[in-house]
């Protein structure tokens, strides 16, 4: 089989990345740049679509299983040019999570079955672990699924599910023994969205979008063979999923873009020679440098081939605290104009208290950042608990 | 000028019983979701209500059929309508009722007309000095950020030859909307030769009042997410505690509420000052220093309301929210807190002054 990223090995950084640079300007599609809001598979998929014909959707898979197989740093590279050039974050649950999933701990099976329906675009994931009463308290998750016979019975409630109306498939942290300390008895399901009895509530979240939802289970039953790895073995499976999660949220690129975003509205609101401004500014610009250099600290490990421990945590706190304080900062310049729903009359690009608000949940999600500082103190600096 | 009525325990608590009838203290906020993202953004029988309970008054002297209160009292009821979210603009209205001609306040102050202040020509701006024209009583005038402005019957607006009083009905003028954040929005009039009165006396007095006034709503946003968030923190569970066990959380707490008390002891001061009747610069330092505590910590205490509670805080359904979207609006309107602080440098005296 001829290797179809193989011309990609023979250039180097540079030409790596004018290479993409290029690419994203003759194929991404205009009317996608910036978009104000994370967008709904509709709206996505010619990006999607566009994406899976080059072979370009999985950088971090390996090439074996139709990814790019790229370098951590190769990798950044493409997250920087897809950034600069404002290109939408895709639903992108399958490629982040379940790919990398299937890969490690999927059966032969599994991995044939869902990892080219990923790269083609026809399965659209979803998250399902959190409930009502299991947040940051995940391990206490009570939705269950009990075997009878071939399948797994599923009942119970998932919450938060990011995207749920458009995707097709669930991956599930379901209980499968409820007299296990809480960790042992948690497995990992695929579900297909479609299944009876499962029914699904878009809420409206604080930009005022149905970007997030409730999924109900109602006797739901799932193929016993939809099981990924060992029963009663998902939680360290999931960890390590999260873990990988918490680089991607560690990634400079949202406190980057808003960066950019301040330096323009301070230029578009005339405070932008303020001595005020550029010390604030500076302060900040310096804060993203050093984020990146440790972010780039990681990667490097990455790129050994070290696992990551509990120390990634920094990257997730201080990426997510940035991107805040960042539109914070952009709040206090913008006058009123801090107070519109819509974006800056004059200049669509410009909406600080839309970027704002898309800031606030960044310290929630993916393990809230008093989470993080939790794990930090307990299993990185080993202060007693 | 008449001294206005100290206020004493007694009228706050008779202002606040009042407020309840508008702002119900248990937070009922389906009249405000309502009322949200449409125009004219308030509800005209609540309006009424109002001119009843005599809050559009509240300045004006006895003599001329208001209250007789002073800022002290202001401050007391905006801080009741900051808790309630309360859309309407009544304070804007208030703190400009003294300054209406005999005729038309009257129809003010029992609820049937709403004359709204339009002082702003710039962004960011503190500055009622204006390029507006009145000219052998026909206005020509360009006000931006007018809040609530849809629902207004007129206009009192300030120009470089004084105030006029225009209708918003008038021939030559009009008014475009932006929706705001809160569910309100913003105004921006366009006057062109357009039929107007003259009024006698100067914006600036009730500017200032405004400015504060704005600060002790947002002290009373502060007071009511605050409340939301502790009840959520003795009841939410996880990990098998209550999640205000976990110090953290209980630091973070108190940290919030000293900025909260902070942002009270500089609005009380401020108020007190006004009403002792200061000279216009140490009035606008005490209101400076208020507005520029309460914009920040409004934002600090609505921002981390939504961090306490998680995930439920980030939907619309959950009242959370609507403090947050109410302190962005609010914290730059009349002045951010860089403004405030910028002014107060400018104005205040050196600091070795403190020290005798
Ligand atoms: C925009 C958004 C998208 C999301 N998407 C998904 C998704 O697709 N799939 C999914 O499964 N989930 C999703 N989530 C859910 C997210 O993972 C949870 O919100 C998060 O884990 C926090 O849980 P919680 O909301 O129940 O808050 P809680 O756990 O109830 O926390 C409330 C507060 O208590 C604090 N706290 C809790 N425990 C401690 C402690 N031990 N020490 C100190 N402080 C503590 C928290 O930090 C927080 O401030 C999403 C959330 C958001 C906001």
């Amino acid at each position: 089989m001829t290797d179809p990223h193989a011309a990609l090995d023979q250039l180097d950084d540079a030409g790596f990345r004018a290479l993409v640079r290029g690419w994203l300007r003759a194929n991404y599609p205009p009317e996608l740049r910036n978009p104000p809001h994370r967008l709904h598979l509709a709206a996505a998929r010619p990006w999607y679509d566009r994406l899976a014909a080059q072979g370009w959707l999985a950088p971090g898979w390996p090439r074996e299983h139709g990814g790019m197989g790229l370098s951590a740093a190769r990798q950044m590279i493409m997250i920087e040019e897809f950034e600069r050039h404002g290109c939408a974050r895709l639903p992108d649950h399958g490629i982040v999570m379940v790919g990398p999933l299937l890969i490690q701990h999927g059966s032969e099976a599994q991995r044939a079955r869902f990892l080219p329906k990923i790269l083609s675009g026809d399965h659209i994931w979803c998250q399902g672990y959190s409930e009502p009463n299991a947040g940051s308290d995940l391990a206490s998750l009570r939705t269950e699924a009990v075997l009878e016979g071939a399948h797994w019975v599923v009942n119970g409630q998932k919450t938060w599910t990011t995207l749920a109306t458009d995707a097709n498939w669930i991956f599930l942290l379901a209980r499968t023994d409820k007299t296990a300390r809480k960790q042992d008895g948690i497995s990992f399901l695929l579900v297909p969205m479609d299944s009876p009895g499962i029914s699904v509530r878009p809420i409206v979240n604080l930009e005022l979008q149905d970007e997030f939802c409730e999924v109900f289970f109602d006797n739901v039953r799932v193929p016993r063979e939809n099981l990924v790895g060992a029963v009663n073995r998902g939680w360290s499976m999931a960890k390590a999923l999260l873990g990988f999660e918490r680089i991607f949220l560690g990634s400079p690129r949202q406190s980057a873009y808003a960066l950019a975003r301040l330096r323009r509205l301070a230029e578009h609101v005339g405070v932008a020679e303020e001595a005020g401004f550029i010390e604030r500014h500076t302060r900040l610009r310096l804060d993203l440098a050093d984020h990146q250099a440790l972010y780039e600290v990681f990667a490097a490990r990455l790129r050994r081939g070290e696992v990551l421990g509990a120390e990634v945590s920094m990257l997730k706190l201080h990426q997510s605290e940035l991107f805040q304080r960042i539109t914070e900062a952009m709040l206090e310049i913008a006058g009123e104009a801090a107070g519109l729903l819509e974006p800056m009359a004059g200049n669509r690009d410009l909406h600080p208290s839309g970027l704002f608000i898309q800031a606030r949940p960044t310290s929630i999600y993916g393990g809230s950042n008093e989470i993080q500082r939790n794990i930090l103190a307990r299993d990185v600096l080993r202060l007693p608990g | 000028m008449t001294t206005p009525i100290p206020l004493d325990d007694e009228a706050i608590r008779l202002l606040r019983d009042s407020a309840a009838a508008i702002a119900p203290p248990g937070g009922d906020f389906r009249r405000i979701r309502a009322l949200r993202y449409h125009l004219p953004g308030i509800d005209p029988a609540v309006w009424r209500q109002i001119g009843e309970l005599g809050w559009l008054g509240l300045r004006v002297a006895e003599a001329a059929g208001g209250a007789g209160l002073g800022v002290q009292a202001l401050c007391a009821l905006a801080r009741e309508l900051g808790a309630g979210l309360v859309p309407e603009p009544i304070l804007a209205a208030a703190v400009i009722a003294p300054l209406l001609p005999p005729a038309t306040l009257a129809a003010v102050l029992d609820g049937t007309r709403i004359i709204l202040p339009a002082w702003q020509e710039r962004a960011n701006s503190l500055d009622a000095a204006s390029a507006s024209v009145l000219h052998d009583g026909r206005l020509s005038a360009h006000k931006v950020f007018v809040p609530m402005a849809a629902c207004a019957h007129g206009f009192l607006v300030s120009t470089r030859d004084g105030l006029a009083l225009l209708a918003a009905d008038a021939e030559g003028v009009s008014l475009t909307t932006e929706p705001t954040q809160d569910g309100g929005h913003f105004g921006t009039l366009r006057a062109t030769k357009a039929l107007s009165t003259p009024v006698a006396g100067a914006l600036g007095p009730a500017l200032e009042e405004a400015t504060l006034a704005t600060a002790a709503y947002l002290l009373g946003v502060m007071d009511r997410v605050f409340a939301l968030t502790l009840d959520y923190l003795r009841t939410r569970e996880q990990f098998g505690r209550k999640i205000g066990s976990f110090q953290a959380l209980q630091h973070r707490a108190a940290d919030l509420h000293l900025q909260i008390e902070l942002t009270r002891a500089s609005i009380d001061a401020a108020a007190a000052t006004l009403d002792a009747g200061a000279s216009a610069t140490v009035a606008a330092c005490a209101v400076s220093r208020a507005k520029a505590r309460a914009a920040e910590a409004a934002l600090l205490v609505t921002r981390q309301a939504i961090q306490l509670h998680g995930g439920i805080a980030y939907t619309d359904e959950y009242d959370a929210g609507l403090f947050l979207r109410k302190a962005m609006v609010l914290a730059n309107l009349h002045g951010s807190a860089a403004l405030h602080r910028a002014r107060y440098a400018r104005l205040a005296p050196p600091e070795d002054a403190d020290d005798d």
